[in-house]
């Protein structure tokens, strides 16, 4: 490297922004008349543009979160209020005071909800979310016949403005579940059902994963869970529409 | 669990949680593999869970990135201390190399266009050649992006050392990325 040892200091603090506006100028002024100078400010920018595209993609495995704060709870007693603090500042974060939410904890529900979410963003990546295209109820009930062990609820809500969508099969711990796809607006609902393993009604319920909130009830039979990032006051009138669609049906 | 415990796993979960991702990539690249990286990070979220009643609410990324880059340091003297060279000399085979590829420098060839042209996985390998100390300066500057007054917190040194080490660093990768791509 043919340029002295200030120079050198001088262009790293150029490539970083840390030159005043004046000594910038200067440094400016003697890069137009210095190629030497500038081939060596344009390799360090080669260089960030290398580290940046090449290390700057390192993520931490997905569970890191989890087992840090698994790890601070295992101080003492009361693992699931630690969790739900966790959780209620995170999601705290995402939310920003938009809804008021119950607390999150470790529950049952939670690798349903994961699964859910994540079987919603999965097909919201894919050309279209729905592997069965239909507006018309009475050609999405007929679809999942035998591709289920159960015949889901298909509720005609176009009136309220939640056009169906379409429909598909999605895979919740290696059982097929169906999956009804409605739009709000610019928001897709998924509506995704499963036989309920404890055939009990349980009251209505709200998850969230990474900005998606999932709401889930079950009439006994079949656990539903309605997924989506509208609103959540929105989602939560669409489970109502839903509810209410269905018991009529 | 009392109440002081619930506000303090609140305040970590607010002050260190947001920069988990930060945290695991300056450990990465002072421990070298992606494994021992997520060790020293649930080491050092202990280690910051404990004082976090003593953070004052400055910076937390920079508070947090402190205890990283120390809980690195000591975690690879215990763990990985052949790995550890807290030196800024360099070896004779870094050395020897610099001053290879400052004898054959190809007016010809811009820098530039060859580092561009690197490969990924030189470029890990070149980084990994580098001292610990050198890679810290770099990860914090292009990684992180912070500014100098900021790497000098972090490292605990003053910024005049950062400047230089940073100069270094970079001259030594380029060098090095040379190296590999002849």
């Amino acid at each position: 490297m043919n340029v002295s040892e200030q120079d050198e200091l001088l262009l790293n603090a150029y490539v970083d922004g840390e030159l005043d506006p004046m000594e910038a100028v200067r440094f400016e002024q003697r890069l137009g008349a210095e190629p030497a100078l500038s081939a060596q400010v344009e390799a360090r920018r080669a260089l960030r543009n290398a580290l940046r595209s090449d290390l700057g993609e390192d993520v931490p495995s997905p569970d890191l979160r989890r087992r840090v704060m698994a790890k601070l709870s295992r101080r003492g007693p009361g693992e699931w209020l630690s969790w739900r603090m966790a959780a209620s500042f995170l999601i705290g974060a995402v939310l920003a005071g938009t809804m008021s939410v119950g607390l999150l904890n470790d529950r049952p529900g939670e690798n349903v909800a994961h699964a859910v979410v994540s079987a919603h963003i999965r097909a919201l990546m894919a050309p279209q979310p729905t592997d069965v295209v239909s507006s018309d109820h009475h050609t999405v009930k007929p679809w999942f016949n035998g591709k289920l062990a159960f015949a889901p609820t298909v509720a005609d809500l176009s009136a309220q403005g939640l056009p169906l969508v379409g429909a598909r099969i999605d895979v919740v711990g290696l059982e097929p579940v169906a999956s009804l796809v409605y739009s709000h607006g610019k928001h897709f609902i998924s509506l995704t059902e499963m036989p309920n393993a404890r055939g009990t009604p349980a009251s209505v319920e709200n998850y969230f994963e990474h900005g998606y909130l999932a709401i889930t009830w079950s009439d006994g039979g079949i656990a539903y869970w309605a997924v989506s990032d509208a609103a959540a006051g929105e989602l939560e009138s669409f489970v109502k529409l839903f509810q209410t669609a269905a018991a009529g049906s | 669990m009392n109440v002081d415990d619930a506000n303090d796993q609140a305040r970590f979960a607010e002050v260190f949680l947001p920069h988990l991702v930060d945290a695991f990539r300056l450990a990465r690249w002072l421990a070298g593999s992606r494994a021992d990286a997520e060790d020293i990070v649930q080491e050092a979220s202990m280690r910051a869970f404990k004082s976090i009643r003593g953070f004052s609410g400055g910076h937390p990324r920079a508070w947090v990135l402190t205890i990283v880059r120390n809980t690195s340091y000591s975690w690879l003297a215990k763990n990985r201390p052949a790995a550890l060279v807290l030196t800024e000399d360099l070896d004779s085979r870094a050395r020897e190399r610099l001053e290879q590829t400052a004898a054959s420098e190809d007016p010809q060839t811009p820098e530039a266009a060859l580092i561009a042209k690197t490969e990924a996985a030189e470029v890990r390998k070149a980084m990994a050649s580098l001292p610990a100390l050198f890679r810290e300066v770099l990860v914090l500057r292009e990684i992180h992006e912070l500014d100098y007054r900021a790497i000098a917190e972090i490292a605990q040194v003053p910024i005049g050392t950062v400047m230089s080490r940073l100069a270094r660093a970079r001259r030594l990768l380029i060098a090095a990325m040379q190296g590999g791509a002849a």
